[in-house]
């Protein structure tokens, strides 16, 4: 009897729970989609849940118009190049501590593992000072360093899991096949952790493209500038276009929810995967 | 010409000694297997002459070079692993194909390679196919291909076999002993836990001992043609890994020495001749008599001697043969292997008679007492002595 009745609670409470869970992950995002369809006008006289009165597309011209194309193009450099930089140290450091063997292997892993735990404001004082010196503050170029440093950690904490599935006998197959350590990394361990590589750039292309902190400090000038911070155009002091702002989040949230649609299996499976096996 | 030595070779992680004391020949185009139980090295020293393990100390000789420092790659050697280690990411081409580009071979020389051996092994309609898409046997001879296509002075199968099923286990190991006879110059190291796999494809078995006596006795502890190493084994160890029932093994006391060898008296009274030499023991020493299932006759007549007289408690009836399982006050049973069908267990005691050419004697060091000059040879004795 008791068997049945948690059965029955479960069939209850799931679907419940899992609407209310989609509720508060995708009410935020359908106000801010309909609020970017409203005119400033709108946002003062009707109500906040209010839906639009016509599909009026004028904010998303005048935010298209302006700078957002720019904030765009810093964007995908700056993610693009620190993502692939990341991928390629991460992997390499990955092999080193998931197969070659040197003292202090596993302080060194632990060491990095436990970069993940700094806080990033910590750092900021210095990054910004260390920018400065180097002539990078205010070019986008300047956030590839920072930001390629804050993803490592967690890059490389996944990757070695993987490379550690890999088996014995594949390595040692390529060292009778004549194949020096940078090969076996280059041309077996590399294209089997594929889908930890996906993980990786995924989860860091995802973190850098909302990163707001790193690059509010070390930019200033508009043309330098990534899109977390397009919001900035449309704040003043004294008054703020609403749904313009909207407008901008709703389009810079858009390569993401692509992205992620298109990738959202291998995400799952890559975070599985170290999971699954010893 | 490829011949492989190993002298005083040694392998220790960290204070844990693995092998010790290896001194091998393996002379060129030679079949050699290296057999032993778990934990005894077998593996290592394989991947030790592959190159993919250090050697702790000694010299590793191939074709007259010291390779104790050369890459893998270039020892001449091609390996076959247990799980055949096939690169997944690759086409069966590909994979075969791998070890020849990263030698820069000729890309027209590669085809010309890879479709010969694919030919060879019939793996021709599966070279575009990865390994995840090949069953087994197929896996494992892609893996063959891969090490032939190198064109090796040395090939070396790490159990090879052992991950297939047993019909399959079979056929693949014929296969093998065909490769053999198409590179006879090549030689073959072949490391097996199974007996049986020994026999059948060795010209050269080095059985290999673990446990705390390879620190005092060295890791080898014969090395022998299949049938020597089973018809006159040198020591306990090797009389009882090698045969299916193990050796049946009596403790004995030495009754007396004459010129027609040794005689022997087991607890229960029996007395049995053995032709060895007892040079140096005096009557009374305590010694192991080993006699092998097979060689113990059933008879019903006793006037000739050279009987073990015991009772039967089981039987296990196969068809081809029978096991009578002996009354014996050791932990290990006694087996009588007899040719015809047994129904039933015989109430009264059995007597067997057991030729004095099929008794092994050992002393109390467990080492082998040497037979006498005038004792038929192994290969005699087991046309003379069948079943």
């Amino acid at each position: 009897m008791k068997k049945k009745q948690g059965f029955k609670v479960g069939r209850v409470a799931i679907p419940v729970l899992g609407t209310f869970w989609l509720a508060v992950t995708t009410l935020p995002f359908i106000f801010v989609a309909f609020m970017s369809l409203k005119t400033q006008q709108e946002t003062f006289v009707n109500p906040v849940w209010a839906l639009p009165e016509s599909f009026n597309l004028s904010n998303y011209i005048e935010v298209l118009e302006g700078s957002f194309l720019i904030y765009l193009r810093n964007s995908l450099f700056v993610i693009t190049t620190s993502v692939v930089i990341i991928l390629l140290f991460s992997s390499m450091a990955a092999y080193a501590l998931a197969r070659l063997k040197f003292k202090f292997s596993d302080s060194l892993f632990a060491l990095i593992v436990a970069g993940m735990i700094v806080p990033l404001h910590v750092t900021l004082v210095p990054v910004y000072l260390m920018t400065r010196s180097m002539g990078l503050y205010d070019t986008p170029a300047g956030l590839i360093g920072p930001y390629v440093a804050i993803s490592l950690p967690i890059s490389v904490f996944i990757l070695t899991e993987f490379m550690r599935q890999v088996p014995k006998e594949l390595e040692e197959a390529a060292m009778l096949d004549g194949c020096g350590p940078f090969k076996i990394y280059w041309k077996i361990f590399l294209p089997l952790a594929g889908p930890g590589l996906s993980t990786v750039a995924i989860y860091n292309g995802i973190m850098l493209w909302n990163e707001f902190v790193f690059a509010y400090v070390l930019t200033s000038s508009t043309d330098k500038r990534t899109l977390p911070l397009a919001v900035w155009d449309f704040q003043g002091q004294y008054a703020s276009n609403v749904p313009a702002i909207m407008a901008v989040v709703t389009l810079s949230a858009l390569p993401l929810i692509i992205v992620y649609a298109i990738g959202q299996e291998k995400i799952v499976n890559g975070m599985m995967a170290g999971s699954l096996k010893g | 010409m490829t011949q492989i030595l190993l002298e005083n070779v040694e392998k220790r992680f960290g204070k844990l000694t693995v092998l010790h004391d290896i001194n091998l020949n393996i002379e060129n185009g030679q079949f050699c297997v290296f057999l032993g139980p778990s934990g005894c090295g077998k593996s290592t020293l394989l991947r030790m002459i592959a190159g993919i393990e250090e050697t702790s100390e000694g010299d590793l000789n191939i074709g007259g070079e010291i390779m104790n420092d050369v890459p893998p790659a270039e020892r001449r050697v091609a390996m076959v692993f247990q799980n055949y280690a096939l690169y997944p990411h690759m086409s069966v081409y590909e994979n075969m194909a791998f070890g020849l580009k990263q030698a820069k071979t000729p890309k027209a020389d590669i085809e010309k390679r890879v479709n010969e051996a694919a030919r060879m092994l019939q793996i021709e309609p599966l070279l575009d196919r990865k390994p995840k898409q090949l069953s087994g046997g197929q896996r494992q001879r892609v893996a063959i291909g891969r090490a032939i296509v190198r064109q090796p002075a040395v090939f070396l199968f790490d159990e090879p076999l052992s991950n297939l099923d047993a019909a399959l286990r079979v056929h693949m190991r014929s296969e093998i002993a065909n490769l053999h006879r198409d590179y006879p110059e090549a030689s073959m190291i072949y490391v097996t836990h199974d007996q049986t796999e020994a026999m059948a494809l060795a010209d050269k078995i080095v059985l290999l001992r673990a446990g705390p006596d390879v620190t005092t006795k060295g890791s080898i502890a014969q090395v022998g043609a299949p049938l020597e190493l089973y018809h006159r084994p040198a020591n306990l160890f090797a009389a009882g890994f090698l045969g299916s029932p193990s050796m049946n093994f009596f403790t004995v006391t030495l009754e007396s020495a004459n010129a027609e060898g040794a005689v022997v008296k087991l607890s229960t009274g029996e007395a049995l001749l053995v032709p060895v030499s007892t040079e140096g023991l005096s009557n009374g020493a305590e010694l192991t008599l080993g006699v092998r299932p097979e060689h113990m006759h059933p008879v019903d007549d006793e006037t000739s001697g050279q009987v073990i007289r015991r009772k039967v408690r089981a039987v296990e009836n196969f068809g081809e043969y029978s096991h009578l399982y002996l009354n014996e006050s050791t932990e290990k049973p006694v087996i009588a292997k007899v040719a015809e069908d047994v129904l039933k267990v015989p109430e009264k005691p059995m007597a067997f008679f057991v030729k004095p050419a099929a008794c092994h004697l050992f002393d109390a060091d467990g080492e082998a007492l040497a037979y006498l000059p005038s004792v038929p040879g192994p290969h005699e004795l087991s046309e003379t002595d069948a079943v």
